[in-house]
C-alpha cells in the first residue's frame, strides 16, 4: 500500500474517521430533520466539506463532536435552503414508518413516534444526550447554549415525552 | 437540602444523576425514587429507540419492473450486464457527463499515488478493506496493487489497483451509487466502465487499455459479492 503519500494517508484517515462515525451521524442528522432523504444528503455533504477542511482537524480524537457540528450546520443551511415547513406531523410520521416500526416491540415503536413528535428544541438535546452520549456541559458548547437552558430544555422534553407516552399529564414534573 | 421539586427537575435533566444530596433525597423519598426509576426506564427505551439500524436508513431503491424475486431479478440483471458487456458497451459519450463518470475521473485523479503503488497488497489487508462491504476477490483476476477504503461522494468506498498484462486498471466499488445500465466515459487518455452490480455499482478505469470492456467484465465476475442479494422493493 502506498504509504508514503500524505494525500493518501490523508484520505486513508479521513476514510476510517468517516466510516465508524457515519451510522451515528446519519442517526443524529434523522432525528434532526426526521427525513431520510434529507438526512443522507445532509451527511454527505457534511463530509465534503469536512474532508475539504481536515486539515484544520488537530485533535483526531475530537472527530466526532467536529463532525456533529458540521452536521448541524449543514442541516440549518438546507433546512434554510429549502425552505422546509414542518406542518403536518401525521404525514411525517407515515412517511418514515418504515424506520419507525418496531416489530412486535409497541413500546419501542410508540417511543418513536413521541420522539418525532417532540418539538426541535427539546429532541435534540436529548438525542445528544441519550444517543451520543454526550454530557449537559458538552451539548451546550455543541448548541450554543448556557448550560442552564440545556438542563431546561432536557427536563422539558422528558416531560412532554411522558405525557406523549400516555404516563403522566404534562404539567407534571 | 434539595426538595421534592428540585430533584425532579434535576432527575428530569440527568435521570442518571447522583450526588450526596440528591442521593439523601432519594432515599426519604419513595415518590421521587420511583419518578426517577421511571425516568431511567424511560431513558433505556429511548435510547434503544434512537439506535435505528443504520441499514433502516437506507432509502428504497426504486422497484424494477416485472415481477420474481431478488434473487431471480439479479441473475436477469446480471445476465444482462453479461451480454451488454459482450455485446460491446454503448458509447454514451465522448465526455464524462454523466455525474458518476466525473466523480470516479475526479477520485482517481486526486489519488495518483494509488497507480504509482507496486508492491502487492496482503491478502489480510485487501480482506480488511473488502470485508465491510461484504465482497471478496476471487483470485486468478491480477495481483492487487493498491487497496484503500476511501471516501468517495460521502460514502467509504473500497478503492483497489490491479495489476493486469495489459496495463493497471483502477476498480471502485459504489454501493450507494446505482446506474440503470452499463456507462462508459473517457476523458484525458483515461477510459472507464461502470457496470450495474448487485449492490450500487463497480466502477473500472484504465489508461491507454485497448479491451476495457473485456477487463470490466473479468473484474465485475471476479468479485464475490456475497451473499445479500438486494431485497426486494
Amino acid at each position: 500500500m502506498n504509504r508514503g503519500d500524505p494525500e493518501t494517508d490523508a484520505r486513508r484517515r479521513f476514510g476510517t474517521l468517516c466510516e465508524g462515525l457515519r451510522p451515528d451521524l446519519l442517526r443524529f442528522a434523522f432525528w434532526l430533520g426526521r427525513d431520510r432523504q434529507l438526512a443522507e444528503d445532509v451527511v454527505q455533504e457534511a463530509m465534503l466539506r469536512a474532508w475539504k477542511s481536515f486539515g484544520a482537524l488537530e485533535d483526531e480524537t475530537k472527530a466526532k463532536s467536529w463532525l456533529l457540528t458540521i452536521v448541524r450546520r449543514e442541516f440549518a443551511r438546507s433546512f434554510e435552503k429549502k425552505r422546509l415547513e414542518v406542518a403536518d406531523l401525521d404525514a411525517l410520521v407515515a412517511a418514515e414508518a418504515p424506520v419507525l416500526a418496531a416489530e412486535d416491540d409497541g413500546d419501542l415503536a410508540a417511543m418513536r413516534e413521541a420522539l418525532f413528535r417532540l418539538d426541535d428544541d427539546y429532541r435534540e438535546p436529548l438525542v445528544l444526550q441519550v444517543m451520543m452520549g454526550y454530557t449537559t456541559q458538552e451539548i451546550a458548547d455543541l448548541m450554543g447554549l448556557q448550560q442552564g437552558a440545556v438542563l431546561t430544555r432536557l427536563f422539558r422534553g422528558r416531560a412532554r415525552l411522558r405525557h406523549l407516552l400516555g404516563l403522566a399529564p404534562e404539567s407534571a414534573p | 437540602m434539595t426538595g421534592c421539586l428540585e430533584f425532579r427537575r434535576q432527575a428530569g435533566a440527568e435521570p442518571a444523576r447522583s450526588g450526596p444530596e440528591f442521593d439523601a433525597h432519594r432515599r426519604e423519598c419513595p415518590a421521587c425514587a420511583r419518578y426517577q426509576d421511571e425516568l431511567r426506564a424511560m431513558d433505556a427505551l429511548m435510547r434503544r429507540a434512537l439506535a435505528v439500524d443504520a441499514a433502516r436508513l437506507a432509502l428504497p431503491k426504486p422497484r424494477a419492473a416485472g415481477s420474481g424475486d431478488g434473487r431471480q431479478r439479479w441473475y436477469a440483471l446480471a445476465a444482462s450486464v453479461v451480454m451488454a458487456v459482450a455485446a460491446g458497451l454503448v458509447l454514451l459519450t465522448s465526455a464524462p457527463r454523466e455525474s458518476v463518470a466525473r466523480e470516479v475521473l475526479d477520485h482517481v485523479a486526486h489519488e495518483p499515488g494509488a497507480l504509482t503503488a507496486s508492491q502487492p497488497v496482503a491478502p489480510a489487508a485487501l480482506a480488511g478493506v473488502l470485508d465491510p462491504d461484504g465482497t471478496r476477490l476471487r483470485p486468478g483476476i491480477g495481483d492487487v496493487s493498491f487497496a484503500a477504503r476511501c471516501v468517495h461522494q460521502g460514502h467509504v468506498v473500497p478503492h483497489l489497483v490491479l495489476r493486469r498484462p495489459e496495463g493497471a486498471v483502477t476498480v471502485l466499488i459504489l454501493r450507494h451509487r446505482t446506474v440503470d445500465g452499463p456507462l462508459r466515459f473517457e476523458e484525458n487518455g483515461f477510459a472507464g466502465v461502470v457496470l450495474p452490480a448487485p449492490r450500487g455499482s463497480i466502477a473500472v478505469v484504465g489508461r491507454d487499455h485497448p479491451d476495457l470492456e473485456g477487463v470490466a467484465r473479468q473484474v465485475f465476475e471476479a468479485v464475490d459479492w456475497g451473499d445479500t442479494i438486494p431485497a426486494a422493493g
